[in-house]
């Protein structure tokens, strides 16, 4: 060890110092702020000390505020926020999502660059040109959407339950029909961004930007309609049934009844419901054994399917059931058993166990979700929207460990009872019909 | 309230309807798109068999699509679907009918075409022409340059049996004022003793006055006025002998002096070149 001593004179001994102290400088976190506009405009903005900033322009405009002149007028709402004619500015991200009930704008930027993206948000969200040629060319892009659908079995199954389960309002899908695909014109766009575009159903959000900028920009710029539009109807619930045939092999089948609309208590209980019987995968390559569903379909059918309980929640209605994969052979038996799997629910077979394990999981996929600049956006946008506030994950958790046993059962008995709407699509000479199960 | 998450967890990547992303340069998740006309194919690629391939493939709520500007979106095969414009605004109403054919009109088609190019074509070999020639021309000599090529003579300068001479184009140019016995002897003389017959009237415009180049015809001396045996020039070079016509009589040179070109614009002035 002398002779290493000499050949390496300078030993640096860094293990035998102290650790040093990290001293905190200063970012404390902050709380979401949300400000309600005497215009009607939700402000909500969360200092996340992000470099990249994201803002996003909530709207309740929706596929159910079409109407029979303009369905379809959401698609192409959606494709042409493209044609902004300034987006010469390319440093940054921006997309357009929409749902039945909302219509949402985000951009992606850097922090430094929020005025000049702003711009574009303003534009976009008050004075679209909506130039009558543009808008005929986006007729092969809504094409080629709806062929990229039409290629998801899922998306096909989710929109035809909706169409056979409403009267108006939710039945109109997200994508435009077959017959109004050359009939929506550029006064359409106008008319529905003048109907529905106003600032009592906007929410402006942003993350890692400052609160009073977008204060000042709402009270400046988001102003162009006030009101509250056109009202919406209210959606009626039907109950019927679609059948959508086709050569693939494997049958996609949903079966839903009306459960409550989102923010009741009741839709929380819905919500629980959905994972104590089993809403997705949770380990990897895993054999879904905490899943009810899934347990109670493979006693049915040695064949691949795949099972998992549906759940949504409009402003006014609410469609809980379960939506299957299976094998064109074993269709019938898989619906069967897994509807059998909810009533054995409502009948109460349910242990406290699974109801604190489905309650966990809730909370787990809630607080996940926030986890992203994405998700978080999102759920602060939609609860600006609804209620013009934002609750924070604890108080949620809060809410979700106050849900009992028998909210479960009664809602696992709503769905039992209630009037069923049923889709499916595949090869479905073995799948039965709505009133056969 | 909680809003009822439409995002999909890490096992489910489903309900997203058209937002897409490119996985990689070597896989794309998206299908490839081809726009043939009205048809749109696309490429499936199918591949749910087994049992783990279906594990989260059932939607759990209710879809929201996404498109996206400038953010991960589809993949584009430029070669498939780029589109030919229409340029219908700009051809010819007889041809724009796809379905009637257009051999009733091509007589007339071709005519005005035909006779369009050939007047183009004429006008423009004209044009050239004349640019070329004034391109050409622009290296001839120029004004000043031929300016000097003329001398004018005030006439009244010269007494009668005078001869003088003037610098003109580098050459000495012998003006005469001849007397009336010079000119009498001059137009007598026979032709035939002549070596280059020449009369007297064919050399002069007015007989009074004679007008020539002061070079010597054999070898280029300048001759001696009023000098040599016949009453006109010596050339002392090799003695050759001119007469007051500048004719050659005697001696070397084989041919008469040169006469210019000269006129008179009045009595009293020549004009030379």
């Amino acid at each position: 060890s002398c002779v290493l001593c000499f050949s390496f004179p300078q030993t640096r001994f860094y293990a035998a110092q102290a650790a040093r102290k990290v001293e905190v400088t200063g970012f404390h976190p902050q709380d979401v702020q949300v400000t309600r506009l005497p215009s009607g405009l939700v402000i909500a903005s969360l200092e996340n000390y992000s470099p990249a900033s994201k803002i996003g322009v909530f709207i309740k405009a929706g596929c159910r505020y079409e109407t029979p002149e303009n369905q379809g007028v959401t698609h192409l709402l959606r494709l042409a926020s493209g044609l902004v004619s300034n987006l010469h500015i390319c440093v940054f991200l921006c997309s357009v999502t929409s749902s039945r009930e909302n219509m949402t704008y985000t951009v992606d930027c850097l922090r430094d660059d929020v005025d000049t993206v702003m711009e574009y948000l303003i534009n976009v969200t008050t004075a679209p040109e909506f130039r009558p040629w543009e808008v005929s060319d986006l007729t092969p892009k809504v094409k080629v959407d709806k062929a990229q659908a039409a290629q998801s079995a899922q998306i096909g199954v989710v929109e035809g339950l909706h169409e056979a389960a409403y009267k108006n309002a939710l039945c109109n899908s997200l994508y435009c029909p077959d017959h109004m695909i050359n009939n929506i014109h550029s006064e359409h766009l106008h008319q529905f961004v003048q109907n529905n575009f106003t600032s009592a159903r906007m929410a402006l959000v942003g993350l890692g930007v400052d609160h009073t900028v977008l204060k000042q920009v709402g009270e400046q710029f988001l102003n162009i309609r006030s009101g509250a539009g056109t009202t919406g109807a209210k959606a009626q619930y039907r109950g019927g049934e679609i059948r959508l045939p086709s050569t693939s092999s494997l049958v996609h089948s949903a079966v839903v009844s009306q459960s409550a609309a989102a923010g009741t208590s009741e839709a929380l209980a819905f919500s629980v419901l959905q994972h104590l019987l089993g809403a997705g995968p949770h380990v990897k390559r895993g054999a879904g054994v905490a899943s009810k569903l899934v347990q109670g379909v493979s006693k049915a059918t040695a064949d691949p399917f795949d099972v998992t309980a549906f759940n949504t929640s409009y402003s006014d209605s609410g469609l809980f059931g379960v939506y299957t994969i299976s094998q064109a052979a074993a269709a019938g038996d898989v619906i069967k058993a897994a509807l059998a799997q909810v009533k054995a629910v409502a009948d109460g077979g349910v242990t406290a166990a699974d109801l604190t394990r489905a309650k966990a999981q809730l909370k787990c996929h809630y607080l996940m979700s926030l986890e992203t600049s994405e998700g978080l956006l999102e759920a602060m946008g939609s609860q600006a929207l609804t209620d013009a506030s934002y609750q924070s994950p604890e108080e949620i958790s809060k809410k979700i460990d106050n849900i009992s046993l028998t909210d479960v059962a009664n809602a696992a008995k709503t769905f039992v009872s209630g009037k069923k709407t049923m889709a499916s699509s595949g090869n479905l000479v073995k799948t039965p019909f709505v009133d056969e199960i | 309230m909680m809003s009822i998450a439409a995002r999909s967890g890490v096992f489910s990547p489903y309900m997203q309807a058209t937002a897409f992303a490119v996985a990689g340069p070597l896989k794309a998740l998206v299908p490839g798109v081809v726009v043939k006309g009205e048809n749109i194919l696309l490429n499936p690629k199918k591949k749910f068999l087994c049992r783990e391939s279906l594990n989260g493939q059932s939607p759990k709520t209710g879809p929201a699509v996404t498109v996206s500007i400038n953010g991960s979106a589809g993949v584009r095969f430029a070669h498939t679907d780029i589109t030919v414009p229409d340029f219908s605004d700009y051809r010819r109403p007889e041809v724009l009918d796809p379905n009637k054919s257009s051999q009733d009109s091509s007589e007339s088609r071709r005519t005005f075409s035909y006779l369009v190019t050939g007047a183009t074509a004429v006008v423009s070999v004209y044009a050239a022409k004349t640019v070329v020639t004034q391109f050409v021309s622009s290296m001839s000599a120029s004004a000043d340059v031929l300016a000097m090529s003329k001398i004018e003579i005030k006439l009244s300068d010269i007494p009668e049996g005078k001869n003088m001479t003037f610098k003109w184009r580098g050459k000495p140019l012998f003006v005469r004022h001849r007397t009336e016995k010079e000119i009498a002897t001059e137009a007598a003389v026979s032709l035939t003793e002549l070596r280059d017959p020449q009369h007297d009237k064919d050399r002069v415009i007015s007989p009074s006055w004679v007008i020539v180049l002061g070079v010597c015809t054999h070898l280029g001396c300048v001759p001696i006025a009023n000098a040599g045996e016949y009453g006109g020039y010596y050339c002392p070079c090799h003695g050759s002998h001119y007469d007051a016509s500048g004719r050659i009589r005697k001696g070397p040179a084989p041919l008469n002096l040169e006469v210019p070109y000269y006129e008179f614009p009045d009595d009293n002035t020549v004009i030379v070149g």
